[in-house]
């Protein structure tokens, strides 16, 4: 169980690492010039040689490539990440202003996935193949087709045409001022937590499924457990296994989900920052922002597959 | 021998074919109806100049931001031009770099999957690791690195959304593929001294065929979603080719209050193709896995 855990931590940190390089690569090495990247073609032509030679030099783009890397990699370990291009802010602020509403808006979405996905698996595996099942899943595959940022979209454009409201423009903290807080974070966290729930309610039933056919299943019910018992006690638990794995999965929705959607609600979080970095070509702050997102996604599906041992005592035990 | 194989050797492919599109329609009359509708968007991709009742591109400064009419049936953007037109351009380079990611990376994915699957070792311990690393990036968030690295354009798009598609290729297909390897035919082939090259591509790839079709359809849904976000983003293809993504975008920068049907017609587009392509791929797995029917 311990050697388990630390394998998939030292895996993990391998895994890290292996990310950070391939950021490196594709933000460094893949656009060719740097300042091309930056200024876009047509800005770099009009550079004259003098000018390309100095922002190179101030940039530290001159330095050999594993000397870039490097220092990058002291700028993460030091916790500052580095400058944006553009802005005097440094990454590192920008997380701690931005970070905590994106945090919100995922952990939140996790939680309404869940309060809605699992009841509409439960009610579909149970009745298989009736028009509430039907129903169910094809509003399933439906929420699977639909762009979570078209949804915010027109959610916004109609609570401004029916009610005239729109949510607070700037960030607040739930501690200073939970209301205006929640107004911001509610809207995208249902967005993407009926993205989610839509995956959740299909594995969940599928997983249901299954686990209800199983021997043991029929003992319980053989021994005279009464019906809703022996979903709730016996056969739920072991169908929410593959859904805790999938939530972790889906993390990578909800992380890449929330920078179109954040843009689609106007919501100053860290998915926002990434629109505007992608937007200014501002690449060091894009490189950072890239690398922290893989991480907080390599190192919650860690969490998850530790939790899982943790809950499945076919692993615990071994 | 060859006197043997000759009385039952396979109908031709195309009546294969036939017949299993016949089949989708008496087994699955819904995923029929979404696989017409698919093609009907296609349809529209490839005589899209012929449909289109204005050029996509024209503006015409007498109709800025009006909303649907006679004329316009979808209404005009900021600077005039049709909107119905550019959803219908927009598909074009939707189902363009759709078709693109997937034929290249859901493609090369599964080739290096077939490898992997088929020669084990050090190979495909490595590749694993690869693989992980890819997986470890957010689908969307790799792409936009690339394709913001890359500069815009449509073969970068392409490019972009494909190597998010690699490793799930790679996956699915190396598990086939580890299976299919301890089935006794392919021992049988291996016993009588069939090459690698033979054993690869003459029996075992032809069994990753349904598995292949199955991952390419729903990828086609994924890499539209991921095309139009990018478009969304401004790191998509860049304006003023029509694509859903930049209009939806466009949409947003018309003003503190977007015109509804700026922002309705083309996020429907995005819906029904992707809606069109996912069912069309279920029923395609309900066809070619019967295992599986009804399981999702």
């Amino acid at each position: 169980m311990y050697s388990y855990i630390a394998r998939r931590l030292v895996f993990g940190a391998i895994t890290v690492v292996g990310v950070s390089i391939m950021v490196f690569v594709i933000m460094r090495i893949l656009p060719g010039d740097p300042l091309v990247a930056i200024f876009g073609p047509e800005g770099f032509t009009k550079l004259t040689e003098e000018q390309r030679a100095g922002y190179m030099r101030d940039l530290g783009l001159s330095d050999p490539l594993w000397v870039q890397y490097f220092s990058w990699v002291k700028d993460i370990a030091q916790g500052n990440f580095g400058r944006s291009f553009f802005r005097s802010e440094n990454v590192a602020d920008m997380l701690l202003r931005r970070g905590p509403l994106t945090a919100e808006i995922a952990l939140l979405s996790v939680v309404i996935s869940w309060l809605v996905g699992i009841p509409v698996a439960i009610v579909s595996a149970l009745k298989p193949n009736t028009a509430a099942d039907s129903a169910v899943r094809f509003v399933s595959i439906l929420f699977l087709a639909v762009p979570g940022f078209w949804i915010g979209m027109l959610i916004v454009l109609g609570l401004l045409f029916w009610f005239g409201y729109r949510a607070p423009l700037t960030g607040s903290s739930f501690f200073a001022d939970p209301r205006a807080n929640l107004e911001l974070v509610i809207g995208p966290a249902i967005v993407l937590g009926l993205g989610q729930a839509a995956y959740i309610a299909r594995m969940g039933r599928s997983a249901l499924l299954e686990v209800i056919r199983e021997d043991y299943v029929r003992t319980a019910r053989a021994k005279g457990l009464n019906g809703r018992l022996v979903i709730a006690w016996h056969a739920l638990p072991n169908a929410l296994l593959p859904v805790i794995t999938l939530s972790g999965v889906l993390m990578g929705l909800v992380l890449a989900g929330s920078i179109p959607v954040e843009r689609a609600f106007a919501t100053p979080g860290l998915g926002f920052a990434m629109f505007i970095a992608v937007s200014e070509r501002d690449i060091f702050v894009m490189q950072n922002l890239v690398f922290l997102y893989s991480v907080v996604f390599v190192l919650l599906n860690i969490a998850i597959d530790v939790a899982i041992a943790f809950l499945d005592p076919r692993i615990r035990l071994r | 021998m060859t006197a043997i194989a000759q009385p039952i050797a396979p109908p031709s492919r195309l009546r294969n074919a036939w017949r299993g599109f016949g089949n989708l329609f008496r087994r699955a009359p819904l995923s029929a109806f979404w696989g017409v509708v698919a093609a009907l968007i296609v349809a529209m991709a490839v005589a899209a100049p012929a449909i289109a009742p204005y050029p996509p591109l024209k503006s015409n400064f007498r109709s800025m931001q009006k909303p649907p009419s006679e004329q316009h049936w979808f209404g005009t953007d900021q600077i005039g031009r049709d909107t119905l037109s550019r959803v219908i351009h927009g598909s074009r380079t939707s189902l363009t770099v759709a078709f693109g990611a997937v034929l290249f990376g859901t493609t090369l994915g599964a080739l290096w999957g077939l490898a992997c699957g088929y020669f084990g070792g050090r190979f495909d311990m490595a590749s694993q690791r690869v693989i992980e690393f890819l997986q470890s990036f957010p689908d969307l968030i790799l792409a936009m690195a690339i394709a913001m690295a890359l500069g815009g354009g449509i073969s970068t798009v392409i490019v972009a959304i494909a190597i998010t598609r690699i490793p799930f290729g790679g996956r699915v297909i190396r598990s086939v593929v580890l299976s299919l390897k301890e089935m006794q035919y392919v021992e049988a082939a291996r016993g009588i001294g069939a090459s690698h090259t033979r054993m690869m591509f003459r029996h075992i790839l032809p069994q990753c065929v349904a598995p292949y079709l199955i991952l390419a359809t729903t990828h086609l849904g994924v890499a539209i979603v991921i095309e139009a976000s990018l478009g969304f983003l401004g790191v998509g293809i860049p304006p003023p080719t029509p694509t859903w993504g930049n209009m939806l975008s466009d949409a947003l920068n018309a003003g503190l209050v977007p015109p509804w049907w700026l922002v309705l017609f083309p996020g429907v587009a995005i819906t029904l193709t992707v809606l069109a392509f996912n069912l069309l791929g279920d029923g395609i797995r309900d066809l070619l896995d019967p295992r599986l029917r009804g399981s999702v």
